[in-house]
């Protein structure tokens, strides 16, 4: 009997479109009621105002095969599921920030919720799979936001980009349309073949 | 008539170096995942221009642009040895101490217990004045719980977290805060060596009586460096508190510092059990000295008989 071939979900930010409208970050935080302070994705700039050498990129999670964040965590509290999304368990997080320290892109991100300011609980990016609570119910939603991958929905990022510079779904999926993004010039969106 | 010669002098200085340096030798060499060219360059770097963003030299791409942009530069610097250290620390950190406490149960075994034949307790000496105990008390419990709070974060395999490591997570940073004056004040009380320099009536009230042998002035500036590295470390990452926009520009420096963190802790905390030891389980009587102040002189005589120089010296 084969193996099941399951999605191995991943974002990917298509740099020659991101116009850096921020409507990624806007549309993430108001569909999740992510609180002020807080950014689960960000928009990078480099070169700013310069003509054609402005290049923009939508980040959040990464969602890695082999994540650092769950190699550091001392409390174990990130899980990966089957279809590669990061998940982390807010009931256990101690909100030390090691994820911090071993992330290469400054996703996990930490309210300043306690007395003098301590770091609260660790939030990112959930590639809009909610978390370990049951799915759809309030506490998952106050957690963790909306698990529209329940739902059979597009994370609501990628839904929201204007130009269609993010990009999310199945890696082979996912890098096919960069693929043909790239070598059918003339034929729908067209970028570079190589990133930055 | 003992031999004094320069070995016998120093031989716990010597030791100690050794120790450090075999340690050190294994870690650098066979363990660490560190860049040691940039862990060097970057303090300089930092402390030369004020900046904390790690990037060493211009870019020479958009791709370089906008790594250390987006995600700050050199990943592979520090980040890898942080992600070992901290399972190492997770994992086989106790072994160290459990081979301390090894060494410690073989010298109890083979050396004993120093107790003083005191016929006289009624004739006691006042060593430590109330702000002495005040300081080594307060010291004692902040850093027992700054122990308590700070394994909470190591060891939280063990916890599991949640709710109840989480809040000892937090009160980590405040005691840390808390510990400020109290490790400068200790500094300053338990500076022996300033009586070389300063003989003056305020010295005599400061600092402690007695002067250090040559393994309790190790662990004094043991104390002194590691109780500073540990507090500036660990006030400038809470200070540097996570911010969504500012990450590639800090997160070097936290690592940095988080490095030097996780070594100035397992140094300070070696050398403070090694204190412990040698205070509180290979002497008899300093515990109801430290509470009451007062030792009976024979004991003084007996065991410490620079600590009753300086105090009749004083008179």
């Amino acid at each position: 009997m084969s193996k099941p071939e399951y999605a191995r979900m991943k974002f990917y930010c298509d740099e020659d479109l991101c116009i850096d409208c921020n409507g990624c970050v806007v549309a993430c935080k108001e569909a999740h009621e992510v609180p002020v302070g807080i950014n689960r994705r960000k928009v990078v700039t480099i070169n700013e105002g310069i003509v054609g050498k402005e290049i923009s990129l939508s980040m959040a999670c990464m969602h890695c095969t082999d994540a650092p964040c769950q190699q550091v965590c001392p409390v174990d509290c990130f899980y990966i599921r089957v279809d590669g999304i990061v998940l982390h368990d807010k009931d256990k997080c101690i909100g030390c920030g090691y994820c911090l320290f071993a992330c290469p892109f400054g996703a996990p991100q930490f309210p300043q919720d306690g007395a003098f300011g301590i770091k609260g609980k660790m939030d990112k990016c959930t590639m809009c799979a909610g978390g370990p609570e049951e799915t759809n119910s309030p506490a998952e939603f106050n957690k963790y936001g909306q698990n529209r991958i329940a739902e059979g929905k597009v994370p609501m990022c990628a839904s929201m980009c204007s130009t269609k510079a993010l990009l999310v779904g199945d890696s082979t999926e996912v890098a096919a349309i960069k693929t043909y993004r790239s070598v059918a010039h003339g034929k729908g969106i067209s970028t570079q073949s190589y990133g930055w | 008539m003992q031999s004094s010669t320069f070995f016998t002098r120093n031989k716990a200085y010597i030791f100690t170096l050794l120790g450090l340096g075999l340690v050190g030798f294994v870690f650098v060499g066979f363990m660490m995942i560190m860049d040691w060219e940039y862990f060097l360059k970057y303090p300089l770097h930092v402390i030369l221009t004020g900046d904390t963003s790690g990037v060493l030299s211009e870019p020479t791409s958009n791709y370089q642009a906008m790594v250390n942009a987006a995600f700050g530069p050199s990943y592979n610097s520090i980040a890898p040895e942080i992600i070992r250290a901290s399972n190492e620390r997770q994992e086989f950190i106790w072994w160290v101490f459990v081979a301390e406490i090894a060494i410690f149960c073989f010298m109890y075994a083979k050396y004993g217990r120093k107790v003083a034949i005191v016929t006289n307790p009624s004739d006691e000496v006042q060593v430590f004045s109330i702000f002495h105990r005040a300081v080594i008390w307060l010291n004692i419990i902040v850093i027992s719980a700054l122990i308590i709070t700070g394994f909470n974060i190591t060891w939280g395999m063990r916890s599991g977290g949640g709710d109840i490591a989480f809040f000892l997570r937090s009160s980590h940073e405040m005691l840390g805060l808390v510990w400020l004056p109290l490790w400068f004040a200790m500094t300053l009380v338990a500076f022996k060596d300033a009586k070389i320099l300063f003989n003056n009536s305020l010295s005599k009230k400061l600092i402690l009586k007695g002067s250090y042998s040559p393994m309790g002035r190790i662990i004094f500036i043991v104390f002194v460096i590691m109780g500073a590295s540990l507090l500036f470390s660990g006030i400038t990452i809470w200070y540097l508190h996570p911010d969504a926009y500012t990450h590639s520009e800090f997160i070097q420096l936290k690592r940095y510092l988080l490095y030097v963190h996780f070594g100035a802790s397992v140094l300070i905390m070696f050398f403070l059990m090694d204190f412990v030891y040698s205070v509180m389980v290979a002497v008899k009587g300093n515990l109801k000295g430290l509470i009451t102040g007062k030792y009976p002189r024979e004991h003084l005589e007996q065991l410490a008989p620079d600590v009753l120089k300086d105090i009749e010296e004083k008179r």
